[in-house]
């Protein structure tokens, strides 16, 4: 399971659930799932965090999704899990932010039942735990599913239960009185008192497939699941079988998993066996920021100037066609029948961001330019590719931001957000690295975004000669820092052999300006 | 004769365009497709006791629907009015639907009658001229131009339209209401009825966001409504009536839409 395929629907899925349309997903490895809502952000683990078959691994990455989701909706501050504070705060929190989610989000009990029967086989035994944290993991388990796994000694497991009544009567009047998390906060340092331990002590974090291996025993996943099921008041004795089978099973899930693997092994190589092999590279980063290079007021002015691309339909006189034009014929016209064509557009344009270092200071706004340029495409439903080259280490690389034939969407942003301005600028080798994807793809247009400095002119004006003749109509756009360094670069542009250019200086110019460029 | 129209006012927009008929201004309604539009002009038109003729531009509506056209009827040239002209001579009420889905021609030939003469010139039948009777009144409604097939309308003609009513889908309380009115809604089905318009308003965010291609109306909530009262099973219906039309755009914003609905309704 590819994951910039998960990052598109997590995406979406966090955006419905927490109601906040701006939440920002990143996935990296290892790490517990954390939402964090004063950022409007929710960072989750790789597939392999989980433990189980992918299938399971999936359902287990959907739930931890979905409390995410809860504690951004309900939760106004999510603690650090490493210290025995935050640790107790979020636990506690779950159950809350459990109970209210579940009143919107019913359909998630069976997959909550699914994920806490893993969760309690792979928590850890409390005899194998050594520390002043096993008090607290302790005070988890028992708080979370009313049981302990293992053994406490002496009056341990007093302490656990009175923290874990205590607990429930906070969540209990919280609930009933729509108190939030300070309210809950405020009541952490008496329970700490009750658990007698230290506030800051270290809470180790496991990855869940570490404690239990790659598999999951089956009957012991049955058993756990029909436990749950019997301690619920929602199911009858007698569907307790059935239930926890279509549990087990998943299979409300169980579809949209087999597409989104289907998706993930749709290639962007185009039958290329090796993408490294042609010299080009896709940026693999899906833990940062893309929307710090949407610039929305620019991307809705591109939209608006494109949006006579999008009126969809034109009518067309001729000597034949579906429709009489009495008017017309009255009138001696020589073409009196009237036909509706769907205005579609057929271009296919391909986009080229120079980010080299020539363009570091004007870095950001080219991204901007770059996005809206997109978003504005994607709006019209024109098929597009967008590339860019840099320097890394030395090495020249040609990017891929967005294939043809993938979908735009945050994920090629994110792409293009983590390239860093560097380097030289080698067009002409650029060029000469995309000419077996663009001969199989044939843009009608190519875009080049470029302050027309390459490091060698001479090279350039001959590659896009040679793109010309293709039949590729070459276009370059360049930003500059201001009105003399735009004429510029509008110079360089036109020497260059571009068929046609835009320089600019202000964003907001471009919008109105661009789609004279793009008009074949 | 004309029919009871159910409309439920939950913006008091009936008694803006009471106003806008006193002062003798056209109305311009603007909102999403499916919000009850066509129906409150239809219950205002019946509350002021008038004839309502209706207009649906599309790319297939000519000048000559409008205006009218030359006819030849037992070896003699005559004119037949269009609904534009007729409607200024009777005086009723005239609904221009989707204005802004018509052809440049036809809004020039509008812009013409709805200025402040209400006066038409017909070119068409030597140069007679149409004034508008003194209780002529028009109602336009518009749907955003993220739909497909719409423009912007010319500043020129948005300005024969001075009141502008936005219309859009209604708080879930008053869409509950509005789904009882098309169909009884038994009380054990509430709760998912009341699911599904939870769906609904998920899903016309995500479209409002272009996440999704389709935003669905007031149309798939009281479909929902009425498929439930025949005993489907609530995940079911909601498969059919939002999910399946969403298979068009592929696979995968299908299993978006299902996953939203697995995770609001229990099967």
């Amino acid at each position: 399971m590819r994951n910039d395929v998960l990052l598109d629907i997590a995406t979406f899925l966090a955006r419905r659930w927490s109601g906040n349309s701006r939440i920002v997903i990143s996935i990296m490895r290892d790490i517990i799932p954390t939402a964090r809502p004063e950022k409007g952000q929710i960072v989750l683990p790789i597939i392999d965090y989980f433990p189980g078959t992918d299938f399971q691994k999936y359902r287990q990455w959907r739930v931890a999704l979905w409390y995410e989701s809860m504690r951004i909706m309900h939760s106004s501050k999510v603690l650090s899990y490493d210290h025995a504070y935050g640790f107790l705060l979020n636990t506690i929190e779950k159950k809350r932010i459990e109970f209210l989610g579940l009143l919107q989000w019913q359909g998630m009990v069976k997959e909550i039942i699914f994920n806490e029967s893993i969760f309690w086989l792979s928590c850890p035994l409390l005899n194998s735990l050594y520390g002043r944290h096993k008090v607290v993991e302790a005070f988890s388990q028992y708080f979370l599913t009313g049981y302990i796994k293992g053994e406490l000694f002496g009056s341990e497991f007093e302490r656990v239960k009175a923290s874990a009544e205590f607990a429930n009567s906070l969540v209990d009047q919280a609930i009933k009185n729509n108190y939030g998390t300070d309210w809950i906060e405020r009541h952490i340092p008496k329970l700490i008192k009750m658990l007698e331990i230290d506030p800051l002590v270290s809470i180790p974090i496991i990855a869940p497939r570490t404690r239990i291996g790659l598999s999951i025993n089956r009957s012991d996943l049955l058993k756990q699941i029909e436990n749950l099921l019997s301690t619920s008041t929602k199911y009858k004795p007698d569907e307790i079988d059935s239930t926890t089978k279509k549990v087990a099973e998943g299979n409300d899930v169980l579809n949209e998993f087999k597409t989104l693997l289907n998706e993930s092994t749709k290639t962007e190589n185009k039958g290329y066996e090796s993408l490294e092999n042609l010299g080009l590279s896709i940026p693999k980063r899906l833990d940062l920021d893309e929307t710090q290079i949407y610039d929305m007021d620019l991307i809705e002015r591109t939209k608006a100037a494109f949006r006579d691309w999008k009126s969809g339909w034109v009518e067309l006189h001729d000597k034949t066609g579906e429709e009489f034009d009495s008017e017309s014929y009255a009138e001696m016209l020589a073409k009196p029948f009237l036909t509706d064509v769907k205005l579609s557009i057929r271009t296919k344009v391909a986009i080229l961001l120079d980010h080299s270092s020539s363009i570091e200071d004007v870095e950001l706004e080219y991204k901007q330019a770059t996005i809206a340029l997109c978003e504005a495409l994607y709006h019209l439903g024109v098929k597009f590719a967008v590339y860019a080259f840099s320097t890394e280490a030395r090495q020249v690389k040609c990017w891929i931001i967005k294939p043809l034939n993938i979908k735009w969407s945050t994920i090629s942003a994110r792409r293009l957000a983590q390239i860093k301005a560097s380097g030289g600028t080698p067009l002409a080798e650029i060029y000469g690295l995309l000419l077996p994807i663009t001969k199989s793809f044939k843009p009608e247009i190519m875009v080049t975004l470029t302050d027309g400095e390459p490091s060698d002119s001479s090279a350039v004006r001959e590659m896009v000669l040679s793109y010309r003749k293709m039949g590729i109509n070459m276009v370059g756009l360049g930003v500059g820092r201001n009105l003399n360094d735009s004429v510029g670069i509008a110079h360089n542009l036109k020497y260059l052999n571009y068929q046609k250019t835009l320089a600019v200086s202000r964003l907001q110019d471009i919008p109105k300006k661009v789609i004279n460029l793009l008009r074949v | 004769m004309m029919l009871e129209v159910n409309y439920i006012d939950w913006n008091n927009a009936l008694s803006i365009l009471s106003k806008a008929f006193e002062t003798k201004l056209f109305v311009l309604i603007i909102g999403p497709k499916g919000t009850g539009k066509t129906t409150l002009v239809r219950k205002f038109a019946s509350h002021m006791k008038k004839d309502l003729y209706s207009v649906n531009f599309s790319l297939r509506t000519r000048e000559s629907h409008l205006i009218g056209t030359k006819t030849l009827e037992k070896g003699e040239v005559s004119f037949v009015e269009g609904i534009l002209v007729k409607s200024m001579r009777d005086g009723n009420m005239l609904y221009l639907d989707e204005l802004n889905a018509a052809e440049a021609d036809v809004l020039l030939r509008l812009d013409e009658a709805l200025d402040d003469r209400r006066q038409l010139v017909l070119k068409e039948a030597e140069g007679q001229i149409v004034n508008a009777a003194a209780d002529w009144f028009v109602i336009a409604t518009i749907n955003p131009l993220s739909h497909v097939g719409t423009k912007e309308l010319p500043p020129q003609l948005l300005s024969r339209f001075p009141f502008r009513l936005k219309l859009e889908y209604p708080p879930e309380d008053i869409e509950l209401q509005i789904i009882n009115q098309h169909t009884s809604v038994d009380s054990s089905k509430i709760d998912e009825v009341k699911r599904s318009i939870k769906l609904a308003k998920s899903l016309r965010e995500a479209a409002a966001l272009e996440e999704l291609y389709y935003s669905p109306s007031l149309r798939e909530t009281i479909a929902f409504a009425k498929l439930i009262g025949k005993g489907v099973a609530s995940k079911q219906a909601a498969e059919i009536v939002y999910a399946n039309v969403y298979d068009q755009w592929g696979e995968v914003e299908y299993q978006k839409v299902m996953d939203m609905i697995t995770s609001i309704f229990d099967s």
